[in-house]
């Protein structure tokens, strides 16, 4: 009798009271998460590339046919070099912005905390909206830049914001680096913050000058945050989509698709699923390698 | 826009209790009156249960009216079967996706195909041969466009309705001006491509240039390269599906005065245009043709009656190798993994019939071309002569992969954007043959998986 209940309460108070126990139980649901909405898309995709899978229809297994095929497709080509150049050429651009953002709203002035969340509108609103502003200001026949422009006798007749190979490419950065550009400003302004009084105060009363301040002080403390933030961004646009599929859908001629908004086109529209999940997997070395150096330099601060 | 509509999602469902209160007037009436039950309304019995339902999704309408009319229809035909009846009207970029989703995990029993889609979703159809029959039989055979893309193989996987299509809109006193015969009268003018571009080399200079979408939209740039590129001889694909016909020395020529016209008489933005853009364009005055459905005249005689007066339509131009359009099949179909096969079968059936149909077809206003010859000589094409040219463009439509089978292939060449491409990239880069040997390469690529 005495055994018996020593023996059920132990058994349960046991079992929460082990650490390896309790640990596993807590874990569970976040674990049952990542693997229904992270882990399972994931290996299906790269099951599906590893296919000819089509809408509507099982494939087969072709092993690596798939990412053999993109290699010789020079519309993958023009994709890969545009992700490239989307993703990473804009970064130096939102890095020195959003510096030059930071250290204005470092300063103290007026209503600067309403200021200050007013300037992360573009990063806050959702892209698909922001975008169709663009869209509207890169307008053909009804842009307002072109209007202004001509009516100050600048140009003669519109500007072909998304139909000229190189104007093209060059708008869809420039709304991705007006989009960027609160990010990068907020989390360096946080940097800038965390940056102690007394170095600025040491320095200036040996006699450095504003420049030699800010190269020499300012600089080595945000330097951890701006090489985060870039890593981030680089991240978060290399896999982009809704921005350029509203402005171009890829267009003109390809000259701006990237990697979301073609595996869109080959996956979904052409419904050749498989090779639209074999363009989009060659994404993830790149982005792997990213997240990789990022992870390392996270922990070396550590 | 070719003809993309604006508009959002719209349901209407019956709901059970409007059925019963349907249903028992209907009793109602029956037993006073003698009538004959709803059921015997329509014909024999129906084979299948009452108190299910049917959901059907469909593109939404530009005609509003026909919109309004198909729901009335389904109602009626709910209310007598005594089924619950929910029509889907989605925007169109959002149809395809849809139907990919309702095609893998269910949700539709009947959906409207755009062109090329029985063949992407044929494993995934219910056969409806004997419907389609019956309804072509009926109606003095099928117009030549629908017969080249109706089935796929030998069967019908769905019944065809029509298709919806542009051709030249254009304004009437400005091609007066610029010298045009006939300008007052649409119907009488039959151009070449050269002819077309001449007047518009003499309206740009003027600053009303033609504009024309060449970004990648799914309407208006295939709409208008497609039919240009049969015209100067080329083709994606022999008839025996695998032999590219892209790369035509007529072809080439072509394509030099396509540059040459795109300079002399396009706003040369167009390379950024989606199906809009020559809506907003023309119904603002900046343009004056543009290839396009005839959203532009309604939307004009809705809001700008001044200039709708002003403006006309032409027959696309023609070429050497003769006059073309790109018109595929639309289908109703029926999902093999629908639960209630039996009533979506005897809803088509019935809605084929000559008083839905031809109510339905005829409520269009000549939007929708006839799937079918008997409507050729319908008198809404002489309501209102402007529309008269799109009575025409059956016999010239061709289906997208043409010379071969509007199949997978042909899908993927067209929503990669190719044949469009091949034009964005001439007029961009100014060498007609450098582009052409891109697109025939693209299409080499696809044609010989």
């Amino acid at each position: 009798m005495v055994n018996g209940s020593r023996l059920k309460s132990f058994s349960m108070r046991d079992f929460f009271d082990r650490e390896r126990n309790l640990g596993i139980i807590l874990m569970l649901p976040g674990a049952i998460l990542l693997i229904a909405f992270m882990a399972y898309p994931f290996f299906l995709g790269i099951w599906l590339s590893l296919t000819d899978s089509v809408i509507g229809r099982a494939g087969h297994f072709i092993g690596l046919r798939n990412f053999i095929d993109l290699l010789t497709d020079t519309i993958f080509h023009q994709t890969a070099r545009n992700t490239f150049i989307y993703a990473l050429v804009t970064v130096p651009f939102k890095a020195v912005l959003g510096l030059g953002l930071a250290l204005v709203l470092n300063r103290h002035m007026r209503f600067s905390s309403p200021i200050r969340a007013a300037v992360m509108m573009p990063w806050i609103v959702p892209t698909a909206l922001s975008s169709l502003g663009w869209f509207m200001i890169f307008d053909p026949v009804f842009s307002p830049i072109s209007w202004l422009f001509r009516h100050m006798g600048l140009i003669s007749k519109n500007i072909n914001f998304l139909g000229d190979p190189i104007l093209a490419i060059s708008s869809v950065c420039w709304a991705n680096i007006w989009r960027g550009v609160p990010f990068f400003g907020i989390t360096i302004l946080a940097g800038l913050q965390s940056v102690p009084q007394e170095l600025h105060e040491a320095a200036a009363i040996d006699g450095a000058s504003v420049w030699h301040r800010f190269r020499h002080v300012t600089i080595p403390s945000i330097k951890g945050v701006v090489l985060i933030a870039s890593l981030l961004s680089i991240i978060w646009t290399f896999a982009d989509f809704q921005l350029i599929y509203i402005l171009t859908k890829g267009g003109p001629a390809n000259q701006t698709h990237i990697f979301g908004t073609y595996t869109y086109q080959i996956g979904l529209s052409a419904t050749e699923i498989g090779m639209g999940a074999a363009i989009s997997l060659y994404m993830f070395p790149i982005l792997a390698v990213f997240a990789i150096l990022l992870l390392i330099y996270l922990r070396r601060e550590q | 826009m070719k003809d993309h509509p604006k508009r959002g999602k719209e349901r209407v469902s019956l709901s059970r209790r409007d059925f019963l209160k349907a249903g028992a007037a209907g009793l109602g009436v029956a037993a006073l009156g003698g009538l004959p039950l709803p059921t015997k309304v329509f014909g024999q019995a129906p084979a299948f249960k009452k108190g299910t339902s049917l959901s059907i999704l469909q593109g939404s309408y530009f005609i509003a009216p026909s919109q309004d009319l198909y729901k009335r229809q389904a109602q009626e035909w709910g209310q007598a079967n005594g089924v619950t009846m929910v029509a889907d009207f989605l925007n169109w970029p959002d149809l395809q996706p849809k139907i990919a989703a309702s095609v893998q995990a269910g949700g539709y029993d009947i959906v409207e195909l755009w062109g090329g889609w029985n063949y992407l979703y044929q494993d995934n159809l219910v056969e409806v041969g004997d419907i389609a029959e019956a309804f072509g039989k009926r109606n003095g055979g099928w117009e030549r466009y629908v017969e080249l893309s109706m089935k796929v193989g030998d069967r019908f996987l769905g019944v065809p309705h029509g298709y919806s299509n542009g051709s030249m809109a254009y304004r009437i006193s400005w091609f007066k001006e610029a010298g045009c015969p006939n300008a007052e009268d649409g119907n009488k003018i039959d151009l070449t491509w050269d002819e077309y571009f001449a007047i518009g080399k003499k309206l740009k200079a003027k600053g009303k240039p033609f504009g024309q979408a060449l970004g990648h939209s799914t309407g208006d740039p295939p709409g208008y390269c497609y039919p240009y590129m049969w015209s100067y001889g080329a083709m994606e694909v022999e008839k025996d599906g695998k032999t590219i016909a892209f790369n035509k020395p007529q072809f080439v020529e072509g394509m030099r005065k396509f540059i040459e016209g795109w300079k002399d008489a396009y706003d040369e933005t167009g390379t950024s245009w989606d199906d809009s853009n020559n809506n907003r364009a023309y119904l603002s005055e900046q343009i004056s043709s543009t290839f396009n459905g005839s959203s532009i005249y309604f939307a004009a005689k809705r809001d700008k009656p001044a200039l709708a007066e002003d403006t006309h339509h032409i027959l696309i131009p023609k070429g050497p190798a003769g006059r073309f359009y790109w018109l595929d099949t639309r289908t109703f179909a029926i999902l093999k993994n629908s639960k209630n096969i039996p009533a979506a079968k005897a809803f088509l059936k019935w809605w084929f019939e000559e008083k839905q149909f031809g109510d339905w077809w005829r409520s269009q206003k000549g939007y929708m071309l006839q799937p079918v010859k008997k409507y050729y000589t319908d008198p809404v094409w002489f309501e209102d002569p402007k529309m008269a040219p799109f009575r025409e463009q059956p016999k010239y439509g061709l289906n997208q992969g043409y010379a071969g089978p509007p199949n997978r292939k042909a899908a993927e060449a067209w929503s990669k954007y190719i044949v469009v491409d091949t034009f964005a990239k001439a007029v961009q880069g100014g060498d007609a043959k450098q582009a052409i040997e891109w697109g025939a390469d693209q299409l080499k690529r696809i044609y010989d998986r």
